[in-house]
Formats: C-alpha cells, structure tokens, sequence
C-alpha cells in the first residue's frame, strides 16, 4: 500500500495561487490604463503672472503667429506675412494684409476647409521650420483662431508648431520649433 | 467494488483549474503592462472626445475643468449647460455659452466657482506651508475636440480672471 502510493501522482493545489489571482485582476483592472494622457502648456498673455523676459536687445523678437481661418493659416512675423518663398516674401509684405481676402500662407486643401483633416499641417510644419532656421533662439508661437475653428485643428496647429517629427535633432528626439504657444483673443 | 466506484467518480467530479489559470496569467501580465498610477483621469464618453496630440507632458493633478459638447464641469461637479446657437455668418448650428450665463465675454457662474476653487487651493497651499503645494493658478482643461475656439476662449478668459493662468490642454498621447 505504501508502495503504490508513492507512484501517485498528487495533483498541484491551484486553490491559493487562483484566490490571489482572481483578487488583483479587478484590482489591476481598476488601474489600468488603456489611453495615454499629456499635456499642452499655455498661458494667457495679459492676464497670466508676468514672466520674466530676459533683456537682450541684439535683435527685435519675431513675434511669431498664426492666424487660423476656415482657409488655411496665415504665418504672421514681426513686419508683415511670412512666406516659404524667399523671393516672394518682399511682394507679400508689401501687400495691403488688411482685407479678410488675404491670401492664407498655408491654404486648406479644399477651401472653405471642409474639416480638421482637410488643414495642411505639414506644410505649416515645414514653413516654421524655416523660420526656425533664421530665428534660432525664438520659442514663442501666438496662435489667433476663429471663433469658428473647432478645438482640434488649433490643438493640431500647437503641434505643427511645437516639433518636426520628421526631422531628427543630434539627440535623436524631433526637432523643437516654437515649444511655447499663447493662445490669442482672437477676431471677435 | 462500491468503493471503487465511488472514488473514480470523485476524482471527475474535480474542478479542471489548469486552463483557467493560464487564462488568468496572460490576463495578469497584460493587466500589469497597461498599469499606470496616473493621477488624472478623463470619463470618456460620446460628448467628451478629447483631441489626440504628438505632446509627451505627463499631467499632473490640478483643477479639472470639463468641457464637453453639453456641459461645462469643475471638479466633477457640473456648472452650466451648453446650447446650439446658429451661426451669424453661415447659419451653422455651433456650440456656445447661453447669453444670459455671460457677461461680456465672462462665464458668471463658471467664475464663481473657480474663485471658490482659488480661494481653497491658496488656503491648502498657505497651510501645508511647502512651495509645492503652492497656488499656481494652473488648470487643466478637458475640452472635447468639435469645440468651437469662441466657447474655449470664454472659458479661458473666465479662467484668467479667476486667477488660473497657466493653463494645461489634456490631450491623448498619439503612439
């Protein structure tokens, strides 16, 4: 008898290992977490705590922004519209900006824009990049909506000004454009 | 032989709990994969989508104010309703604050309550007495992505004469 039962194979009691495990299921289940967060930093110009700017007048600051329209963006600098074309770039400055017939820099792909996806990020992306190129130590971007532009496409401006994903700075993280973005008032 | 019987059938009768417990290993390492302690959470729901984005900033804890396609909420406590306003220059039926909640371009009860909140976050902050608790005037904003820009720059501006300046847009990390 003792013999044979030392041949039996005793089956392995589960019973604990299940009782642990059914317990941090739901608790993992409480705390999982299936989408992830972040952030936008932004603040408000006039009502904001001041900022210390640092004082060094080498050069006047660009003063960068963005009106988003239901045409496209048009990329304002500190005298007048930004243009990708150097050449063209007199010519647009030298254009009355005052009409609302102004044409956009970057222009919808359809126009009037027929949604957030029909808006050129891309091209605004690459456009900023050469701004970049020539105001280096610049980080601020204003954005200045539409009352009528949905919440996306200016989340989506943010980005486009923000980084390059396409180009890889020397850290092998993508290229910083304007990182600091204030949202305007915009047109009433 | 009535025992034997007996006994064989006790050992059928026992619960199979091998596959179960593979199932729940594989359950387990993906519910550890996905664990987070993240401290702010978003309710999704149809009327709250909130855009996705390339930005990396983790959010940290703050005043949480919603604002869905129906509601604005502080803090899990809703405070006004939105309604459909027909657009003056396309006639398009657009998202907006009811005029009667508003003065000039401030939401009235939307301020009241973050004053409220101000007022409590500088009391916490003086009695913990650290510059980490400290009122910041920070804010996160959950607002849904079909938002029209005029409804978030009154919540803005109602913010900012509330003494929340400094703003966090909650986006969804892009993978």
């Amino acid at each position: 008898m003792a013999h044979r039962r030392g041949h039996e194979e005793v089956p392995l009691d589960l019973v604990p290992i299940m009782n642990l495990v059914t317990i941090l299921i739901p608790f993992l289940l409480m705390s999982a977490q299936f989408v992830h967060l972040a952030v936008i930093d932004s603040t408000l110009p006039a009502i904001g705590p001041p900022q210390e700017t640092p004082e060094e007048d080498d050069e006047p600051p660009l003063m960068l922004s963005i009106a988003i329209t239901d045409q496209g963006f048009t990329v304002l600098g500190d005298n007048g519209v930004v243009t990708g074309d150097p050449d063209a770039e007199g010519e647009a400055a030298a254009a009355p900006v005052e009409g609302e017939e102004a044409e956009p820099t970057v222009p919808c792909s359809e126009r009037p824009c027929s949604g957030p996806e029909s808006y050129d990020y891309e091209e605004l992306t690459r456009l900023i990049g050469l701004i970049k190129d020539e105001y280096p130590d610049d980080e601020n971007v204003i954005l200045v909506p539409e009352s009528r532009i949905p919440y996306e496409v200016i989340v989506g401006t943010m980005d486009s000004a923000r980084e390059d994903s396409e180009t890889k700075g020397d850290d092998g993280k993508a290229r910083e454009l304007f990182p600091f973005v204030v949202i305007a008032g915009g047109a009433q | 032989m009535a025992l034997k019987k007996k006994k064989r059938r006790k050992v059928n009768d026992e619960l199979a709990i091998t596959s179960m417990m593979d199932m729940m290993t594989i359950i387990l390492v993906f519910l550890l994969k996905s664990y987070s302690t993240n401290d702010v959470s978003v309710a999704a729901s149809a009327d709250l989508q909130l855009p996705s984005s390339t930005a990396a900033k983790a959010p940290e804890l703050s005043v949480n104010l919603v604002v869905s396609k129906s509601q604005i909420v502080v803090d899990g406590v809703p405070v006004l309703n939105l309604t459909m306003v027909p657009d003056e220059e396309t006639g398009e039926d657009l998202l907006a604050v009811p005029e009667d909640e508003k003065k000039g371009q401030m939401i009235t009860r939307l301020y009241d309550r973050l004053l409220e909140k101000a007022e409590q976050s500088k009391a916490l902050g003086e009695a913990s007495g650290s510059t980490e608790h400290e009122f910041k005037g920070r804010i996160l904003l959950q607002c849904d992505k079909t938002l029209p820009f005029s409804v978030i720059r009154e919540v803005m501006y109602t913010a900012g004469q509330a003494q929340f300046g400094e703003f966090k847009f909650v986006v969804y990390k892009q993978e």
